[in-house]
């Protein structure tokens, strides 16, 4: 019995000592309606294992909350329990959750969600689950000029488009190889302040990734040709 | 569908493919331990990859490791990225850092000379993959790696807008682990002035690093107020066409707005009263603009607009200094109790709490209470209802506490199990605290056992018996209610417990009603005995024997009871011992005695209601809110203390057994100690001895009032010379492992290892009670005979171990050269308020240091015959204390530490042994012969050492040991 206490107590050595200091959002995660994660990001260290548990359970906290209730609850236990609040929306197949500690304003945090799937949506032309499979990078980079170290860092639209859209350019400088991808990126993003500007006025996103019917994903995959 | 899908990296879209056509889960993990393999033998192969080859293999180990497989290569593969001279792939290895990298890995530094590079780049997109890097890992290293670079970054005047922002919030994610990282002296004035910067961006990251810094030194970053409250002044009066891009959804910059009014939340209300009114007047528009119509209808709008508000309203709160925008603030609250919106609804219940806290806007919360109310009975959303419940905690007062209070058991009938136990306690402080009528109070803790008795702690039911022994006014009515309550028909552990216990001592004030008469009491009680647990069965006991006091009538029923077989002859040890020690109490004690030992309950001396304490530990997240508010209802309550609690204070007083029996809580972390005796009545603890735990725990509370007894230097309280406390410490000079110490509070168990002249011992201590050990503090020191001889070092441990836990301390120990004795361990600590102190050994004997050293009978013979010195040899004869079992003897001397020599005696029956002791100074060679005498029971020692002194160190230590 020594021996595993003995254990545990070094576990929970090893695990204070990683401890990074409190960061305002701990945690950027994505899953679908079944709980298969399509973006994690973890702004304070955890190892492989503690971010699968703790994907597993946020999402059983957030999948069975009705569609009307409030965006907000308190964290799991895994994630800082009620010292932390997921703030969480629903679009169609996903859902965003963002672990955030009590110095940022619940309805700023929701609103950052609306200006991240949004910018999603320009980069990729109505997104959908699809585009967070297989452009894993992208999303990162794109959540990249959003949020930093755990960090608000940046909240307009324009200017964030702006941003990318000079990763972009960058880019297509570059090798003929990914001249393909750049090229289909840059059409949605070269024409993207001015449309973004009258998408502003008149988009009720969550609205419009409802409306978007998305066929099974096992059949989809078929439709796609490589 | 966009083109996107059909872009480049063919192979990574195939493999993604494949594993989501993948039918079970085993066939996925076979898909990926083959791309596993196969990018593994890529990145090992001779073949170079070029670039789109590496940023494809790296993609495909992001979507693995996203899948939940853990990725244990391709790490090196991603550090050279980052050096390449292409942006793309620069950028893929930064991302599978900052993804997988955690922040203690080797490879940090590795890629701090990439980063500085990149930090130095003309790109500012470079530039900001660098930044980015460093503050996702945020450690320590890349604090001393670029903690100069970045503050110039962001203040020089070359730097573009984009680095500038990232290099704000890059500094303060290295502030929050280096705080010294923040030049003081004109940068500060610098950072502050990032307030004025053009860039709305700049501004919004310049005011998260600035509030962080103000937060460790609010003097030196006061500027900033003003600065803030104009910044913000100029967006609250600005049309949302003026900051174009930031504004959003209609509303100008509500990120930065939001900011600005938390930073302010940090200092008072501006002294300056030009800075002041300015800030008022932004705070009236906003909740001005709250009233107008909304400028759109989509619900992006709303959130931007409310967002700005309740900051706004918070900022009111916390300034709690202008009474009229407090009203309007809690009036905005008011509406958005019953908004259609439910973030709305649970963000003003929240808000709310805070605001009840609020002398001037008390009683304007007060007027909600209905909503609140029905809110309770009517949100669908949990998380909705429990701010409701809190908010209904905090506006309660004298006034309308009974109202809330019966909401609040009502609700409890049907709320949600997760929130229960909380409400339980807040019912039951809520209760204690506003009781005008005592019999209010038992009837709502009664309510809350028969409503929720399973959420009903220790403490809850501790408290109402405390209650009701310190008030005499309160007992007749107890008695009376808890002999109602019990008779019906399923009735809950803890009401046979409280019933017990109230009526044990206060039965007789109702028994001269015949339908509650002694014997109808006792049957009520008894018919509910052998259901219930072997603790609550316990306290029945005790119940059983305090009747035999109080009704003697009913002696030989009860006798009848304690005789049974199954109390007398209990498989439970505790019953089994009260049945017979109560039933030898009542055959053998005159009434006399009898009334006086089973006098009873004195009253409890007053603490502060351990059942608060409780609360905050259940509630972390509120404990802050909580704290501000308690320190604000004592304000408030001691301002306008109504005449009747005055007047009850004062009777009070007049009373000497009990001093202000209802005081507000005190904001106080002390534990439930004053309720642990309540299980057995103490005047009956006296008279009976027991070994068992909760007997201890009553007498380390009874003996607490009394002082402690001295004896020996050692202060320990005389529950536990009586509780078999067993030191094992003779034991361990033949072994390393084990338990060195055990009584009824603490195990002390001991690991250690040594080699050459160096040791490590750990020690673990067990706290075996369900209690806290506080004051926790075991010291190590060296004797006289071990002064310079022997170091150790100690680490240092918690103060407290937690009930059930079990801490280790490492003691690190060095032998400088041969010692005598042992090094004292004292362990110290208060359990239930009583210090308590253990004065024992650390098992360091010099021995220890023992290497066994293997030699022929030529050699050893050869080799005492050198030792021949008057001081090198020490011989001693003395008398087997044990049986002189072979087995064992050599088992001892093996654990001594020296090597068993066979066959090298002429007689088989003795023992020869060799061994060298490492100390820093010299190696000690050590033989050893010991001759059993079976027919004497004797034994002969004898050995010879090297060093003069060394053998007669190990005689004295060994001799012990036979």
């Amino acid at each position: 019995m020594m021996c595993r206490r003995q254990l545990s107590e070094c576990q929970h050595l090893r695990c204070s000592s990683l401890d990074t200091p409190p960061t305002m959002i701990k945690a950027i995660l994505v899953f679908n309606n079944h709980g298969k994660p399509r973006l994690t990001k973890f702004y304070q260290y955890f190892n492989e294992e503690m971010q699968q548990q703790i994907i597993k359970e946020t999402f059983q906290l957030v999948s069975k909350r009705d569609d009307n209730v409030c965006n907000f609850l308190e964290g799991g236990s895994l994630i800082g329990g009620a010292d932390y609040k997921l703030i969480y929306r629903h679009y169609a197949t996903l859902y965003f959750v963002f672990c955030v500690d009590s110095s940022e304003s619940e309805l700023g945090i929701l609103d950052l969600i609306q200006v991240f799937v949004e910018t999603l949506d320009k980069c990729f032309e109505n997104v959908c689950e699809l585009d967070l499979i297989f452009h894993v990078d992208k999303v990162h980079y794109i959540l990249n000029e959003l949020v930093m170290g755990g960090m608000v860092l940046e909240t307009n639209m324009t200017e964030i488009i702006t941003r990318i859209e000079d990763q972009n350019k960058l880019e297509k400088q570059e090798g003929p190889y990914n001249s393909a991808s750049t090229s289909s990126l840059k059409a949605g993003l070269a024409a993207a302040p001015a449309r973004a500007v009258s998408a502003v006025k008149n988009m009720n996103l969550p609205q419009q990734i409802k409306d978007i019917k998305l066929p099974d994903l096992p059949a989809a995959i078929k439709d796609l040709k490589f | 569908m966009p083109a996107v899908r059909g872009d480049g990296m063919r192979g990574l879209a195939v493999f993604i493919s494949d594993i989501r056509n993948c039918k079970s889960k085993e066939a996925e993990v076979k898909r990926i331990n083959k791309e596993l393999a196969n990018i593994r033998s890529k990145f090992k192969g001779d073949k170079t990859l070029d670039g789109y080859q590496k940023k494809k293999y790296v993609c495909k180990l992001l979507f693995i490791f996203l899948l939940g497989h853990d990725i244990d290569f391709g790490h090196m593969e991603a550090v050279n990225l980052l050096s390449s001279n292409k942006y793309t792939e620069k950028q893929i290895g930064y991302l599978f850092i900052s993804v997988l990298v955690n922040t203690n890995s080797d490879l940090i530094k590795l890629i701090v000379q990439s980063i500085k590079n990149d930090l130095g780049s003309r790109n500012p997109v470079h530039v900001n993959l660098a930044l980015q890097c460093i503050a996702n890992i945020g450690s320590k290293e890349m604090a001393d790696a670029f903690g100069s670079d970045i503050p110039k970054l962001l203040v020089s005047g070359e730097t573009m807008d984009v680095v500038k922002q990232s290099a704000a919030l890059c500094l303060l994610r290295l502030f929050r682990t280096t705080q010294e990282i923040i030049p003081g002296g004109e940068w500060t004035s610098r950072i502050i002035h990032l307030l004025n910067d053009q860039h709305m961006g700049v501004v919004t990251a310049a005011c998260s690093l600035i509030e962080a810094l103000v937060k460790k030194n609010p003097d030196e970053y006061k500027g900033c107020v003003s600065l803030a409250v104009s910044r913000l002044s100029r967006i609250v009066t600005a049309s949302y066409t003026d900051l174009q891009d930031y504004t959003y959804y209609f509303v100008p910059a509500p990120w930065l707005s939001v900011k600005l009014l938390r930073l302010l939340q940090h200092y008072p209300p501006p002294d300056d009263p030009g800075v002041r009114g300015r800030l008022n007047e932004c705070l009236d528009t906003i909740l001005n603009k709250a009233q107008e119509p909304p400028k759109s209808k989509k619900v992006q709008h709303s959130n931007a607009k409310n967002a700005v508000l309740f900051e706004a309203i918070s900022i009111i709160i916390h300034s709690d200094s202008e009474p009229n925008l407090l009203v309007r603030a809690c009036n905005q609250l008011g509406q958005f109790l019953s908004h259609r919106e439910t973030n709305l609804r649970y963000l003003a219940l929240e808000t709310m709490c805070l605001l009840a806290t609020s002398e001037f806007s008390h009683e304007a919360v007060k007027k909600h209470q209905e909503t609140v109310i029905n809110a309770l009975k009517t949100e669908r959303d949990v998380s909705v209802r429990q701010r409701a419940v809190d908010l209904l905690y905090a506006m309660c007062d004298r006034s309308n506490a009974e109202e809330i209070v019966q909401e609040m058991l009502n609700y409890l009938e049907t709320a949600d199990y997760s929130i229960r136990e909380e409400m339980v306690l807040k019912v039951a402080i809520l209760a204690e605290k506003y009781a005008q009528d005592y019999t209010w109070y038992v009837d709502v803790i009664l309510n809350l056992i028969r409503i929720a008795g399973d959420y009903v702690s220790e403490e809850v039911w501790y408290r109402v018996i405390q209650i009701v022994v310190n008030r005499e006014d309160v007992q007749g009515y107890a008695a009376k209610t808890v002999f109602e309550a019990l008779q019906a028909p399923a009735c809950h552990e803890n009401m046979v417990k409280v019933g017990g216990y109230i009526l044990g001592e206060f039965g007789n004030l109702i028994a001269g009603d015949t339908r509650s008469a002694p014997a109808v009491q006792f049957q009520l009680l008894h018919s509910k005995y052998h259901l219930c647990s072997a603790a609550t069965r316990a306290l029945l006991l005790t119940t059983y024997i305090k009747f035999i006091n109080l009704f003697p009538e009913i002696k030989s029923q009860i006798q009848d009871v304690l005789k049974s077989n199954s109390n007398l002859r209990s498989s439970d040890a505790e019953l089994q011992q009260r049945a017979s020690e109560y039933l030898h109490l009542s055959v053998t004690t005159t009434t006399d005695v009898l009334a006086t030992v089973l006098e009873e309950m004195p009253p409890f001396t007053e603490k502060e209601s351990s059942i608060l304490a409780v609360l905050k530990k259940k509630s972390g997240r509120m404990s802050a809110q909580e704290a501000q508010r308690e320190a604000r209802v004592q304000a408030r309550e001691g301002n306008a203390a109504p005449a009747t609690e005055k007047a009850q204070n004062a009777q009070l007083k007049t009373k000497p057994s009990s001093n202000a029996a209802f005081p507000i809580p005190q904001l106080n972390n002390s534990t439930s100690a004053d309720l642990l005796g309540l299980s057995t009545p103490p005047a009956t603890q006296n008279s009976i001895q027991s070994n068992t735990g909760v007997l201890v725990d009553v007498l380390g509370d009874l003996y607490g009032g009394g002082g402690t007894n001295t004896h020996n230097g050692t202060t320990t309280p005389a529950s536990l010379s009586m509780s078999g406390a067993t030191d094992n410490i003779k034991k361990f000079v033949c072994k390393n492992n084990g338990v060195l110490y055990e009584n009824d509070i603490i195990q002390i168990g001991i690991k250690s290892e040594f080699r050459q002249n160096l040791g490590r011992i750990g020690v673990f201590y067990g706290n075996k009670t369900s209690m806290p050990l506080q004051a926790f503090n075991p010291t190590v020191s060296v004797g006289p005979g071990q002064q310079g001889k022997v170091t150790v070092q100690v680490k240092p441990v918690e103060p407290s171990i937690d009930a059930g836990a079990q801490v280790q301390q490492l003691v690190n120990c060095e032998c400088i050269e041969d010692f005598n004795g042992l090094p004292d361990l004292t362990v110290g600590f208060t359990y239930g308020n009583v210090p308590q102190r253990l004065a024992l050994h650390l098992p360091l004997s010099c021995n220890k240091f023992f290497e066994p050293t293997d030699m022929n009978g030529e050699s050893f013979f050869a080799r005492w015959k050198n030792l021949s010195g008057p001081l090198q040899e020490a011989q001693k004869i003395f008398k087997a204390t044990g049986p002189m079992e072979t087995a064992s003897i050599k088992t001892k001397l093996l654990g001594f530490g020296m090597q068993l020599l066979e066959g090298i005696d002429p007689n088989p029956e003795n023992f020869v042994c060799a061994a060298i002791i490492h100390t820093r100074t010299q190696q000690i060679g050590c033989l050893l012969r010991l001759e059993p005498n079976r027919q004497a029971e004797m034994y002969r020692l004898t050995i010879r050492a090297s060093k003069e002194s060394t053998a007669q160190i190990l005689a004295d230590l060994l001799a012990e040991q036979f």
